[in-house]
């Protein structure tokens, strides 16, 4: 497998860097895609901020100084176009991201690509009541099961505080699903 | 004498061992709750194997966003730029009579440049610029604030928790 150092090099030189963009798409698209999914939770507006986020990528890798891992500044980079996502959203709809929350939980019913069940259901709702910050934070660690030294690095937070706020979040979520 | 591979060849990724703990640790606690696994989410068939097509595409369609060409266009460009002559004139002729000040701009227009623009500041910052003399604190003061959103706000703002010295059973 191509190290990161040399991946990065390939990005930036004109000769490679269309070949190197593949590989880069090929390493990182499913834990991305899974990585937007879960914030802006159905699949075609996925799609948009995936694509967004890979041509961002492309388009600023010049400036991409090695200071943090390639695979953190990506992350970086999708979390913020998701929530921008969501937040020209909620201008769009004029209400508050709470109703946009409440908003995209009830569209899950109708979803195609949501085969989850009553408890499936219930967890999101559980999930969206979270402040965003804990909601990052349970769902990159519960699900896509990132160390916490690779999240601080992403959201750029102490790993004690990520402890917190997982440990919050995840009594929050069990304390919600007991509630019927 | 050399000394023999006991691994034979194989390698293992590197800090394997030292995060193993952890990552077991966290295995079992994800596996002792009741917090569902399966989040429910589907994907349409087929779907990653079209999407580097899709992204190079999307990509090219960018980069080479032809401009039409317009025979009038050399006209717009000639009325544009007399017109903004013009709207120069008047606004340096105006700027002479009198200066805009802080207080001429409208509330909403403050607000809606803060919501957006990214203007890269703390809120400690702002508040180390902003003038305290018009901020009513007994609004602030008179207002009761739920528990929960006191531990939310101490969760997203404080970075070291252990140093708000919480007892075991207060978090």
């Amino acid at each position: 497998m191509i190290s990161e150092a040399s991946l990065v090099d390939q990005l930036k030189d004109k000769g490679t860097q269309s070949q190197a963009f593949e590989v880069l798409i090929n390493t990182y698209k499913v834990r991305l895609y899974w990585h937007i999914r879960r914030i802006v939770l159905n699949h075609a507006d996925t799609d948009d901020v995936l694509q967004n986020t890979f041509i961002k990528v492309f388009k600023n890798i010049e400036g991409f100084k090695g200071e943090s891992k390639l695979f953190s500044w990506m992350y970086r980079i999708a979390t913020n176009e998701a929530l921008s996502f969501l937040k020209s959203k909620s201008k769009k709809m004029e209400g508050s991201n709470e109703e946009l929350q409440a908003q995209m939980i009830e569209n899950l019913q109708a979803d195609v690509y949501f085969e989850g069940e009553e408890i499936q259901l219930k967890l999101q709702k559980a999930i969206a009541e979270l402040p965003e910050k804990q909601k990052l934070v349970f769902n990159m660690k519960y699900f896509e099961e990132l160390k916490y030294e690779e999240i601080s690095e992403i959201l750029d937070t102490s790993v004690g505080a990520l402890k917190a706020s997982y440990h919050l979040a995840s009594k929050k979520i069990e304390a919600f699903l007991k509630n019927d | 004498m050399k000394e023999k591979d006991k691994h034979s060849g194989f390698k293992t990724p590197e800090g394997y061992f030292e995060g193993f703990n952890n990552s077991l640790l966290d295995k079992l606690k994800r596996e002792s709750t009741d917090i569902p696994q399966n989040e429910g989410f589907s994907i349409p068939e087929g779907y990653f194997e079209g999407l580097n097509q899709n992204i190079l595409i999307t990509l090219q369609e960018g980069e080479s966003k032809v401009i039409p060409l317009n025979p009038y266009k050399k006209y717009y460009f000639t009325a544009i730029a007399a017109a903004a002559s013009i709207l120069l004139v008047i606004s340096l002729q105006r700027k002479k009579e009198e200066a805009f000040t802080f207080d001429d701009l409208a509330a909403s227009e403050i607000e809606s440049y803060f919501e957006f623009h990214d203007y890269g500041m703390s809120y400690y910052e702002i508040v180390e610029i902003m003038p305290l003399d018009d901020i009513n604190l007994q609004d602030m003061l008179q207002r009761r604030i739920k528990d929960e959103t006191i531990a939310d706000y101490l969760n997203d703002n404080v970075d070291l928790f252990e140093d708000l010295n919480l007892e075991n059973d207060e978090y």
